[in-house]
C-alpha cells in the first residue's frame, strides 16, 4: 500500500502544472491518476480536497503585479492622481534576502558556509529558527514603499520648498587647467519650454537659468536648454563659466554708488548700504549678489519681475558703475567721503588731476552725488502715512491699557543688571515677597 | 550712600530757597582729617598753564585717522554719503576738521580731590522727630551751573545742613541728568571688573567713561583713571592712548608722581629720543625741584643722560637701554655709508 503511494507521488511531479486534487496527507495526486486511484480506493484514510496550482501570481511577472497595486486608472492619472505625499509605490521583495538563507535555518556547506572549517568537514544540518532575521525583513519592507520628500539641509534649500530655483549646483565643469576654484553656480529658473513643429508635433524642453560666480567679483550668467533638467543645469553651468565679467565691489561688502538701470521695461534701483545691512532686494538679485560677493545692498524693482530681464538689467548695472576715480575725473572736482561713524571726516577718496574752481562750474550743474550717479534721476520716496488701525477705537483702549505697563520691560532689564532680581523698594522689609515666576527646572522639580 | 535706607523727600521748587536766607550765624566747618590720595598739592595751576597744554598736546601726536576712527557707539550705521568739492570747498572743511580735533583732543583737567561738604546752617531742634525721613531741598532755577546750586538736607533731628557731595550727585542728575551719566556707579568701575577690563586693554573706554561719570574732582575719578594709568605704565601700553584725549593726562600723571621711568624706557627702546625728551621737560615742570631740573641741554642725549643719572630710580636699565640705542645708531650710519659707497655716491 505505501509503495503505491510513493509511486504516485513520483508521477504527479512529471505533470506539476495541471490542476489537481491534494491529499491531506500531503501526497498531490492528478487526474490522469483517477484510474490507479480507483485501484488503491480501498485506502480510507487518504481524503481528497481540489487544489488550483495557477492563479494571476504565478503568471504574471512582479513588476505587472505591482503596477496593479500602485497604479491609477488612465483617467485618474489625468486629474493627477498617484502624485505627491500618499503616492503608494512598489516594493523589492527580494532586498535584505540572501541566496541559501531562508526561513528554516539550515547549514548548507558550500552555499551560506564554508565546506571545511578549521580541518572538519562542514555538514549540512537544521539550526533552530532565527526570529531576529524575520524582523530585519519586515522592517526593511515596511520602509520601502512610503513616500519620502527629498531631505535637504535648510542652507541647501533653494527660494521653495525642493525646487531647483535659489540652490547650488557647484562650480563649471574643469576645462584643462581650468578648474573654477572656489566658484559656486545657483539656479535662478527652471522651466519647461516647448516648441510646435509639422514634423514632430509638441517637442519638450528644460529651459534653465543660472548664475556662476568665485563670490569675489567675477560672475557669469547663462541659459541651457536639454530635454531633462539635470543636462539642462549643466548646459547652463558650463555656458555660465564661459561668460564671466568682473565687477568692482566696494570695500568688499557693497556697490561702488547708487545706481539706476533697465532691460526692456524692467528698472531696478540699487543703494549702497554700510556693513552689516544684508542683501534687501528681489531673490533673484540676492541669489547673484551672493554669488558675485556683494554682502550689503538695497534693490528696488520697477516693472516687470521677469527673471532673464532682471539678470541682465542687474548685470548691466554693476557693469557700468564708475570707479570714485572715474568720477573725479569726470567732474573735474574732489571727490569726498563723509563717514557719521567716523565724526564725518571728510576723507577724499579721489582727486582729479586738476580741480576746476567755483567759478567754471555753471550754476545749472548737477553737483549732488547720489542725482548724478543715478543719470540726474530722483528716486520717488512716498511718504509713509501711519497704517489705518491707528485710526480705530480699539488702538486708543489697547494704547491706554499698556499705559502703565510700557516701560516694565526696560525697567526690569535695569533691576536684573543692578541686582540680579526683580525687586522693589519694599523687598528690603518683606523679603519674603517675589514675582511669581517658576523657572522650567523648577516645574520639573515640583512635578517629581 | 548717606540717603541709602531713607525715603527721601524732594521738594523742588525754584523759590523756597534764597541764599540770603541762610543764617550765617550756625555756619560751622567740619573739615575731616581725610588725606588727599594723589594730588596733595593743588596740580590745577600747573595743568592748566599754558607750557604744560603745550607740551602735552605736542606728546600726544596727532593722528587724524586715528582721532577720528570708527567707533561703535551702538548706532545703526548709515551708508556713507560723498560730495563732490572744488579745492577751496576741500580746504575749509578741513580747517574745520583741524578744529574739531583740537576739540576732541583737550586733556581732562586735572585738580585737586574735592573735600566732603560739612556745613551745618541751623540746628532747629524744636523739628526733632517731625518725620523718619530727611527731607532734601533744591534750587531748580533754570541757567544756575550744578557746581552753585543751592541743595540743603533737613535731618529728622531738625539740623538743617548743606548735602553731601555724593546727595549733591543724586540730586543734579535727577533734575539736570547728564547724558549716558547713571545715578548708581556703573559696575564697571567697581574692583573685579575694572581689572577685567584693564586687562582686556579697554584704555580708552574705561577713560571716556570715567569722564561722563565723573566730576574731574571727585576721588572716584581720581582712583578709575589712576588705576588705569598704572596699568598702563605697568603693562607698556603707552601707544594704546596716543593720539587720543587721555594720552596728555597719562603723561602728567606719570610725571607728578615721578614714575616715568618705564615711559622713557618704552621710548628709548622704540628710538623715539624726541618724545623722550618732551617728556622729561614735562617731568621738569611739574617737578622744579627736582634735580635735573637745571638742566639747560640743548643736546638730547645728554638731556636725557642728566635725568637719569641724578632722578631715575632705574639707573641701571635706562643706562643700559641708551647705550645699545647709541650702539644701534652707530651701526645704522655705518651700514647706510657702506650703501653710499657701494652707489658710489
Amino acid at each position: 500500500m505505501w509503495k503505491n503511494a510513493v509511486a504516485l507521488t513520483q508521477k504527479i511531479y512529471l505533470f506539476p502544472r495541471c490542476n489537481g486534487l491534494r491529499s491531506i496527507s500531503g501526497l498531490p495526486c492528478s487526474t490522469s491518476c483517477r484510474n490507479s486511484l480507483n485501484n488503491i480506493s480501498r485506502i480510507r484514510s487518504i481524503n481528497i480536497q481540489p487544489y488550483r496550482c495557477t492563479s494571476f501570481f504565478n503568471k504574471l511577472p512582479a513588476d505587472h503585479l505591482w503596477s496593479g497595486v500602485t497604479g491609477v486608472s488612465n483617467a485618474g492619472k489625468k486629474r493627477g492622481r498617484g502624485k505627491g505625499i500618499g503616492r503608494k509605490s512598489s516594493k523589492d521583495l527580494n532586498r535584505g534576502q540572501v541566496i541559501g538563507v531562508g526561513k528554516a535555518n539550515i547549514v548548507w556547506p558550500g552555499l551560506n558556509a564554508p565546506i571545511i572549517r578549521g580541518r572538519e568537514l562542514v555538514q549540512q544540518q537544521q539550526l533552530p529558527p532565527d526570529p531576529e532575521r524575520e524582523k530585519k525583513l519586515e522592517e526593511i519592507r515596511n520602509k520601502m514603499g512610503v513616500f519620502k520628500p527629498l531631505r535637504l539641509s535648510p542652507m541647501e534649500r533653494g527660494w521653495s520648498g525642493s525646487k531647483m530655483p535659489g540652490r547650488s549646483i557647484g562650480p563649471p565643469d574643469s576645462i584643462g587647467e581650468d578648474n573654477f576654484e572656489g566658484f559656486d553656480t545657483k539656479v535662478l529658473e527652471l522651466k519647461l519650454v516647448v516648441n510646435m513643429s509639422g514634423n514632430f508635433g509638441r517637442k519638450r524642453r528644460v529651459s534653465s537659468l543660472v548664475v556662476t560666480g568665485n563670490g569675489n567679483g567675477l560672475a557669469g550668467f547663462a541659459m541651457g536648454k536639454a530635454n531633462d533638467a539635470k543636462a539642462s543645469l549643466r548646459t547652463a553651468k558650463n555656458r555660465a563659466g564661459q561668460k564671466l565679467v568682473f565687477v568692482d565691489i566696494y570695500k568688499n561688502h557693497t556697490v561702488y554708488h547708487d545706481f539706476f538701470c533697465q532691460f526692456g521695461k524692467t528698472k531696478i534701483f540699487v543703494q549702497k548700504k554700510p556693513e552689516g545691512y544684508g542683501l534687501h532686494c528681489h531673490r533673484a538679485i540676492k541669489t547673484m549678489c551672493e554669488v558675485i560677493g556683494i554682502k550689503d545692498l538695497h534693490a528696488k524693482i520697477e516693472g516687470p519681475t521677469n527673471l532673464g530681464h532682471i539678470i541682465k538689467a542687474f548685470f548691466l548695472g554693476l557693469v557700468q558703475q564708475k570707479t570714485h576715480k572715474a568720477l573725479a575725473e569726470e567732474k573735474k572736482l574732489h571727490l569726498v567721503e563723509f563717514r557719521k561713524e567716523n565724526g564725518n571726516y571728510p576723507e577724499v577718496v579721489a582727486s582729479p588731476t586738476k580741480c576746476r574752481s567755483p567759478e567754471e562750474i555753471p550754476a545749472e550743474e548737477v553737483l549732488d552725488y547720489t542725482q548724478y550717479c543715478m543719470g540726474n534721476r530722483i528716486v520717488l520716496k512716498k511718504k509713509k502715512y501711519p497704517p489705518f488701525y491707528t485710526k480705530l477705537p480699539f488702538w486708543t483702549v489697547c494704547m491706554k491699557k499698556k499705559e502703565n505697563i510700557r516701560n516694565h520691560d526696560k525697567v526690569r532689564l535695569h533691576l536684573m543688571s543692578e541686582y540680579g532680581e526683580i525687586r522693589s523698594f519694599l523687598t528690603d522689609k518683606y523679603p519674603e515677597c517675589k514675582p511669581f515666576y517658576k523657572s522650567p527646572s523648577e516645574e520639573v522639580d515640583a512635578e517629581n | 550712600m548717606a540717603l541709602n535706607m531713607a525715603r527721601v523727600w524732594c521738594r523742588c521748587s525754584s523759590y523756597c530757597i534764597k541764599k540770603n536766607n541762610f543764617p550765617n550765624v550756625g555756619v560751622n566747618f567740619l573739615h575731616l582729617s581725610r588725606s588727599v590720595a594723589g594730588y596733595e598739592r593743588d596740580p590745577a595751576p600747573l595743568f592748566f598753564s599754558p607750557d604744560v597744554q603745550r607740551i602735552m598736546r605736542k606728546m600726544t601726536k596727532v593722528d587724524v585717522k586715528k582721532v577720528f576712527r570708527s567707533r561703535k557707539l551702538g548706532e545703526k550705521l548709515d551708508a556713507p554719503e560723498y560730495k563732490f568739492l572744488t579745492s577751496e570747498e576741500l580746504e575749509q572743511y578741513m580747517k574745520e576738521t583741524e578744529k574739531k580735533v583740537e576739540e576732541r583732543l583737550q586733556v581732562p583737567p586735572i585738580v585737586k580731590e574735592r573735600e566732603e561738604i560739612n556745613e551745618v546752617l541751623s540746628v532747629d531742634r524744636a523739628l526733632t522727630g517731625y518725620d523718619s525721613a530727611k527731607f532734601v531741598f533744591t534750587d531748580i532755577t533754570f541757567g544756575v551751573p550744578n557746581k552753585d546750586r543751592i541743595i540743603v538736607v533737613r535731618e529728622p533731628d531738625g539740623t538743617l545742613r548743606k548735602a553731601f557731595w555724593n546727595e549733591r550727585f543724586r540730586m543734579n542728575q535727577i533734575y539736570f541728568p547728564e547724558p549716558d551719566r547713571q545715578l548708581r556707579t556703573p559696575h564697571m568701575f567697581e574692583e573685579p571688573y575694572l581689572t577685567n577690563v584693564l586687562d582686556r586693554g579697554e584704555y580708552e573706554f574705561v577713560l571716556d567713561r570715567a569722564c561722563v561719570q565723573y566730576e574731574p574732582n571727585d576721588p572716584e575719578y581720581y582712583r578709575v583713571t589712576s588705576t588705569t594709568y598704572d596699568h598702563i605704565e605697568k603693562e607698556q601700553m603707552f601707544d594704546a592712548l596716543q593720539s587720543t584725549r587721555h594720552f596728555g593726562a597719562l603723561a602728567f600723571y606719570l610725571c607728578w608722581n615721578k614714575q616715568i621711568d618705564n615711559f622713557v624706557l618704552y621710548y628709548i627702546q622704540n628710538d623715539r629720543i624726541e618724545d623722550a625728551v618732551m617728556l622729561i621737560q614735562l617731568f621738569h615742570l611739574l617737578n622744579p625741584e627736582s634735580k635735573s631740573a637745571e638742566t639747560d641741554s640743548k643736546d638730547a642725549l645728554k638731556f636725557i643722560q642728566a635725568y637719569i643719572s641724578k632722578d631715575s630710580s632705574r639707573k641701571s636699565v635706562l643706562e643700559i637701554a641708551l647705550q645699545s640705542f647709541l650702539e644701534l645708531q652707530k651701526q645704522r650710519q655705518f651700514v647706510e655709508e657702506g650703501i653710499k659707497k657701494a652707489h658710489g655716491m
